[in-house]
């Protein structure tokens, strides 16, 4: 075997070695239809807040509604097996802890603040921003992605728009982060896994 | 000149050192999952497996859920430590490759 012939074989195990660890941590993209959902969950919460009958219960009951959602599409997407075989990453268990609590503040502070009568725009604008904030600034350190921090630095822009400007300003912030955040960074991430599907298996 | 280090010959193998990268990603993963990421036949894949397991880079767990068998393979230490060690061992060689 000549050098050339060897070393490009070296090469080939290194790119091999790559590849299949990058098929591995591939799991940890295919939530872009989550931020999608509740995008939409929070417009219609935004409208019916604003135009729609009962409006101090508009934000519990939209994100309840939403978090049952979820979840029933999380339960018939593995039962329709596309994620049955999906092996658990460490990756994937730290971002999904990340979230479910998140998920779970959003549970218990909506419901109280509505109850409590502390349902006034900016207080629940400021909520939001400062809890997905979290959740994206540490979800993007975990997945080392640039994109999903700067959507935190987007929410948490938000949640000080919320606390120092009028109601007007952080309702039309309110609308723009989740117009790029949510939606745009959704149909992003829906795109990525699409090409990542579409792009096959490696096989060795 | 410093010596060159020697490849792991367990690990050297192609579909072995896919299988190692592939369960270094991740916790466990069921023997379907490898194939469909492998491309691998059953034979050629439990005959490698087999190998790993023999050296100590992997582990098997066989159980069963809602009545049917299922086999989890994890990697071992033993076996992230190989892999680590072989990666350096191939950068070492292709920086000497290179240099030469």
């Amino acid at each position: 075997m000549t050098e050339e012939t060897e070393e490009l074989e070296l090469k080939e195990r290194l790119s091999l070695i790559e590849n299949m660890i990058a098929e591995s941590r591939r799991t940890t993209e295919s939530w872009g239809w989550v931020f999608v959902l509740w995008g939409v969950a929070y417009y219609v919460a935004i409208a019916w807040s604003v135009l729609g009958n009962h409006a101090s219960l508009a934000w519990s009951v939209t994100m309840m509604a939403a978090m049952i959602l979820t979840f029933g599409l999380i339960a018939w997407r593995a039962a329709r097996g596309r994620h049955k075989s999906q092996p658990p990453t460490t990756l994937g268990r730290a971002v999904t802890s990340v979230w479910i609590a998140i998920g779970i503040s959003f549970i218990v502070l909506m419901p109280i603040m509505a109850i409590g009568g502390r349902s006034n725009s900016n207080l629940i604008v400021a909520v939001i921003g400062t809890l997905l904030g979290t959740a994206n600034g540490a979800s993007s350190m975990i997945l080392k992605w640039k994109l999903q921090f700067a959507c935190a630095i987007v929410w948490w822009a938000l949640a000080v728009v919320a606390c120092l400007g009028t109601e007007r300003q952080s309702f039309i912030a309110l609308l723009i982060a989740l117009f790029f955040c949510q939606i745009v960074f959704g149909i992003y991430g829906m795109i990525r896994e699409a090409q990542g599907h579409r792009r096959g298996d490696y096989h060795a | 000149m410093p010596e060159l280090p020697e490849l792991n010959p367990v690990i050297h193998g192609k579909l072995r050192l896919a299988l190692l990268s592939l369960l270094s990603g991740v916790e466990e993963a069921e023997f379907t999952w490898l194939r469909a990421k492998t491309g691998s036949t059953d034979g050629n894949l439990g005959a490698q497996l087999l190998k790993l397991e023999e050296a100590g880079y992997v582990a098997v767990e066989k159980k069963f859920v809602q009545r049917k068998p299922q086999t989890l393979y994890r990697m071992t230490e033993a076996g992230r430590q190989a892999l680590t060690e072989y990666i350096q061992a191939l950068k070492q060689l292709l920086g000497a490759s290179i240099g030469a």
